[in-house]
């Protein structure tokens, strides 16, 4: 195992060499603009330098809300290699909703503390005005009216509940008036007790409400006189934050350290890895603010020093081709993507597409982040073995976040190993059980592929429900230990005492080991899989919340799972009895795929009561998705 | 009483919303793209990857966000052909 380095290190190593990134962009014949590490690390090294002249200070968080490759990595490079805390929040959609974005995004800045944001200059104005709300003066409404819960009536000033600024937390007689999701008074009443609508007619959400939040800066202004950086972060400082999602009951930030990421990344380039060599290329369409596309693609070639092409992901979903054609023209060898990346090329790559293609240099085909489907694997593998493609190639893997990355790895040049085993024994009796091979590959089972086993240094166990560990084949929810498990979630001391128990991180998927390899079949936790990115209900259920026509808090978001096939997006709400229904499930469809750009697979309207909930009002989501299951509410 | 017959550009956009859909769709004028038919944002930027391929233009992508109703695709894709002929 190599020596651990921090970033900055690595990339000042990278520095001495040729290698570099090559950023692809507009349309295909482009070559893309090369920028050798050299250049990036003196540009990160001036970001750094701009950003303590800006009057950041050592531990500050620092918000990269950045579509563009190049800024992103040299903004993220410098804050942290000159000891600011960086975190990468999702950028805004391309055909998204602004408004909602910026609310979720709000919480999300909010939670974290955030003392900064570097953004593009297009975004600055929008973003101002979360820092604007923070200041000591009365703001008007956006609308140019309403008060915007920060003072009183009478207009004396009411100091939040952390003796700061007024947040609009406590109601005029003083008595705190918890939030929606049992959190915090979020502003959402005037004072006299009605609600107050935002812009956009939806109720008021606190969008305004970053108290730490100092600059809102413009990557394309952030530049400095060349030099050298002089404070080195230490191995077990942060090296950035990366926020999974903006969930809005708790966004979670995930703590990497130099260390855990050097770990990962250190092992992934191994020998039990992909084995990198003086040879490779990587080649990602992957969004940055996604750890298999930060960590994998963009970090993983730094700390070899290889060659890394990278290419918006909007270029890939337009045209799916344009991967591909990287691979080829660049000589790719090594590329990741989710499972959905490999379906898309299988359904939308045309037959002309494939005349200039040669993928025989592609020699890992990494598959990981979301649930890996055989047939999507050899519908590939057929389609494209034309233009040298090799199944063999295939590099199915595990990991989350929260372990920077990787957990474990199918041996490489190896036909990805598959096992069929029965579905009902899988989700009821939790035991993977062969089924028998001459039955018709049909209804009664499932086809899952082995995700290999753990990183050297790094440990999976299996956990039975009672906590104790899994026999051989039996599933449980896999836990992780080892270097590469983060520190915790950022500023969230309780879900990361939840999630990190003993020193084993509980990634809330459930799988089996067989003949020691790693197969993935499920999830514990309600998180929702799409495309490659994880979505909480929570955020789901807040976006429609305030859709005309559903009821307050009512409204449940689920993915019904199965082994074997990709999660469907089920949203239940009990309508408010003044919208036509099909109207209302168009208008919960919109706000969903324009504030996630996730498609729901079907909207239920329920009567009132319908929706199961606690006692003290909480929606149940997995109580609720039990009679979905059922055919109960339909 | 007969509906005017659908222009060929309106035709072929239709007929590019209904290879894209995953499920059955009768695309209208007046139905939004979200809304209506059910797209994500990736079906969304398969729909103009066809559209470039069926009628030989580009669309933007700051484009897209503003074009969501069938009726502006059909217009602004009427716009970017007669662009494109006059050239």
């Amino acid at each position: 195992m190599p020596r651990a380095r921090t970033l900055a290190a690595a990339l000042a190593d990278a520095a001495h060499g040729a290698a570099g990134y090559v950023f692809l962009s507009g349309t295909s014949g482009s070559s893309g603009r090369e920028v050798p590490y050299t250049r990036v690390y003196a540009a990160s090294c001036r970001v750094g330098r701009a950003l303590r002249e800006a009057g950041l200070r050592r531990g500050d968080l620092v918000a990269l809300i950045l579509g563009d490759a190049e800024a992103f990595l040299t903004t993220l490079f410098g804050a942290s290699m000159s000891g600011f805390v960086a975190a990468s929040i999702s950028p805004p959609a391309s055909i998204g909703d602004l408004e909602h974005y910026l609310a979720l995004t709000a919480f999300v800045l909010r939670s974290a503390g955030a003392r900064a944001i570097v953004t593009t200059h297009a975004l600055v104005p929008r973003l101002e005005e979360l820092r604007a709300a923070s200041g000591g003066t009365e703001v008007p409404g956006r609308d140019g009216g309403l008060w915007e819960g920060r003072r009183s009536l009478g207009g004396t000033e009411v100091p939040g509940r952390d003796g700061g600024l007024w947040e609009g937390r406590r109601s005029l007689e003083g008595t705190e008036v918890p939030g929606r999701d049992g959190g915090p008074w979020e502003g959402r009443r005037s004072v006299g007790g009605t609600e107050v609508a935002g812009r956009d007619g939806g109720p008021w959400q606190g969008r305004r409400s970053c108290p730490e939040l100092e600059l809102v800066l413009a990557w394309e202004d952030l530049d400095a006189p060349d030099h050298a950086i002089d404070v080195q972060p230490a191995l077990d400082d942060i090296a950035f934050v990366q926020f999974t999602s903006g969930s809005t009951s708790s966004p979670k930030g995930v703590m990497v350290t130099h260390r855990s990421l050097s770990s990962n990344v250190d092992a992934i380039n191994g020998p039990s890895g992909i084995a990198a060599s003086a040879t490779d290329v990587a080649v990602s369409w992957l969004p940055l603010h996604h750890d298999m596309g930060l960590v994998g693609m963009a970090i993983a070639p730094v700390y070899a020093s290889r060659p890394a092409v990278l290419m918006p992901p909007e270029m890939f979903v337009k045209r799916p081709a344009e991967w591909l054609r990287a691979v080829s023209r660049h000589r790719g060898t090594v590329s990741f993507a989710p499972n959905f990346a490999y379906d898309l090329c299988v359904r939308r790559v045309k037959d002309r597409d494939l005349e200039d293609l040669d993928l025989s240099c592609w020699r890992v085909a990494g598959c990981g982040a979301e649930p890996i489907h055989p047939p999507t694997l050899d519908a590939f593998a057929a389609k494209f073995s034309a233009v040298g493609f090799r199944e063999t190639s295939f590099l199915p893997s595990y990991g989350l976040a929260e372990h920077v990355l990787a957990a474990t790895f199918a041996p490489r040049g190896r036909t990805p190993r598959i096992e069929r085993v029965s579905a009902d024994d899988l989700t009821a009796r939790h035991v993977a059980v062969s089924a028998c091979r001459d039955v018709d590959r049909d209804k009664g089972s499932v086809a899952l592929v082995s995700c290999g086993t753990p990183l050297p240094g790094h440990r999976v166990e299996i956990r039975a429900e009672n906590g104790g560990p899994a026999p051989e084949r039996h599933v449980g929810e896999i836990v992780l230990a080892g270097p590469s498990v983060m520190r915790g979630y950022y500023r969230d001391e309780a879900l990361t005492a939840e999630t990190i128990r003993d020193g084993w991180l509980h990634t809330g998927d459930l799988g089996y080991v067989s003949d020691g390899e790693l197969f993935v079949c499920g999830r514990a936790k309600d998180v929702i899989i799409a495309n490659g990115r994880k979505h909480h209900p929570q955020d789901l259920e807040w976006a429609v919340d305030d859709v005309v026509g559903v009821r307050r808090g009512r409204a449940v978001a689920f993915g019904s799972s199965a082994p074997g096939r990709a999660d469907y997006v089920v949203v239940v709400v009990e309508p408010s009895g003044t919208v036509p229904a099909d109207t209302l499930a168009g208008a919960i469809r919109a706000r969903i795929s324009a504030v996630f750009g996730l498609a729901v697979d079907e909207v239920v309207l329920v009567p009132s009561g319908a929706v199961a909930r606690t006692t003290s009002g909480k929606v149940q989501r997995a109580e609720t998705r039990r009679r979905y299951e059922r055919g109960e509410l339909a | 009483m007969s509906l005017p017959a659908a222009s060929p550009i309106e035709q072929g956009v239709i007929d590019v919303l209904k290879n894209v859909s995953r499920r059955p769709v009768e695309p209208h004028l007046e139905d939004d793209l979200v809304a209506h038919l059910g797209f994500d944002s990736l079906q969304v930027l398969e729909v103009v990857a066809e559209l470039e391929d069926r009628f030989d233009i580009s669309i933007a992508m700051d484009e897209v966000s503003a074009t969501r109703t069938v009726a502006q695709i059909v217009a602004r894709v009427t716009t970017l052909v007669e662009a494109q002929s006059q050239r």
